[in-house]
């Protein structure tokens, strides 16, 4: 790993974290949850970033991300007493594939207008594309997540306990 | 579903068992006292149409395990829970520049420059500032959606028509992404894989219905700017 892409993988955190802040007030969690969805989000999305660039398809890294996210959230909320989702749930909207989603809404309207066989075609082509990329990677994100939930349903369904 | 489990927990420590379907605008409920079976009470309620407050959903879960843990008189939870109900939400105005440092930080994820992200800066500022002006107004949420995406789009479109920068259609595209409805879509999809799959698709329903809403602001935005493509 080169001095540039660290500094990239880093820089790619911090915006992260500060994108999952933003997001995340307006759900208005509590005060001590923000700072753990921040650092969950930095930490998650760096490592999607840094499997992207080694070669992992997006979907399949931030599946991996997601479940990162998802068990390091549990031991979190046993920390804090605040229920994992709370948290984790913010830390994952950056990745939200919000631009495929509309990329994919895009083509749907670009393909009435046209009139062009073969345009059509091509924005076909790009309307499964997209379509299928924000599919896939909402499954990764919510399959990840919640696969630490599903595993440990006790634990994580009793951290607010205090006894 | 937390919210089902939160609830019997609490019905339980009071020595009732307790049924709950949970649809996108009632609930159904039925008690039945545990001693005499026969004893029971069913009622459908109307859902108020809430905010997601993740403060409140956190220390209802508390308050549940309290009161099963420590047994709580009645009166005692029913005042605790009024009063977590009541509380005041963030300010709205750290909450707004919050969200637009946010958006500003995921356009800058999409690889825009620094001029894009200062656009996207203050067009989500703005259409966010539109968003809590109306939803104090109580005006139907598919309005405020498209109302919204159109300001914060028209804003950053200005990046496009008088070219500054260099990434001006990554600004154009991430100025409405602070509206997309995360939450809810990693809800329906967490519903229809614990086979809540009825309310699951209510909520997917839901949500892509917000993302056409968002498109259609942004399309009116594009075609008075008179952009063609992106």
């Amino acid at each position: 790993m080169t001095n540039e892409m660290i500094w990239m993988v880093l820089l790619d955190g911090l915006m992260a974290a500060i994108a999952a802040i933003g997001f995340a007030v307006i759900s208005n969690p509590p005060r001590k949850a923000i700072f753990v969805s921040a650092i969950l989000a930095a930490l998650g999305h760096s490592l999607r970033f840094f499997l992207i660039n080694s070669g992992l398809d997006i979907s399949l890294s931030t599946f991996v991300a997601a479940t990162f996210i998802g068990l390091l959230s549990i031991a979190f909320a046993r920390i804090i007493h605040c229920p994992a989702e709370v948290f984790s749930y913010p830390s994952l909207l950056p990745m939200i594939p919000g631009m495929f989603a509309y990329r994919t809404i895009l083509s749907v309207i670009r393909f009435m207008q046209s009139t062009d066989t073969l345009q059509s075609q091509h924005f076909m082509m790009d309307f499964f594309h997209n379509g299928m990329t924000t599919l896939f990677i909402m499954l990764a994100l919510v399959v990840g997540v919640s696969l630490p939930i599903l595993l440990f349903p006790k634990l994580s369904f009793s951290v607010t306990r205090k006894y | 579903m937390r919210i089902i489990q939160n609830v019997a927990r609490m019905a339980e420590t009071f020595g009732y068992d307790l049924d709950l379907s949970v649809f996108q605008m009632s609930i159904m409920m039925t008690i039945i006292d545990k001693e005499d079976p026969g004893k029971l009470l069913t009622q459908i309620r109307k859902i108020k149409p809430l905010h997601l407050n993740f403060t409140i959903v956190s220390e209802l879960s508390t308050l549940s395990w309290d009161t099963y843990d420590k047994h709580l008189p009645f009166d005692e939870v029913t005042s605790s829970y009024h009063h977590i109900i009541n509380q005041k939400r963030m300010n709205s105005a750290l909450v707004l520049f919050l969200v637009a440092a946010a958006n500003a930080a995921f356009c800058g994820l999409f690889r825009g420059d620094f001029i894009a992200m200062t656009f996207v800066f203050f067009a989500t500022f703005a259409g966010f500032f539109v968003r809590q002006i109306m939803i104090k107004k109580h005006i139907n949420h598919l309005v405020v959606f498209t109302t919204s995406a159109f300001v914060a789009s028209i804003l950053a479109g200005i990046g496009y028509v008088i070219h500054v920068g260099h990434t001006p259609e990554i600004a154009l595209a991430s100025s409405v992404l602070f509206l997309i409805p995360g939450v809810p879509m990693i809800n329906s999809i967490l519903d229809i894989l614990e086979g809540h799959i009825l309310i699951g698709i209510a909520r997917l329903v839901n949500a892509t219905s917000l993302i056409i809403c968002i498109a259609i602001g942004l399309f009116t935005a594009m075609l008075i700017l008179g952009l063609e493509k992106l």
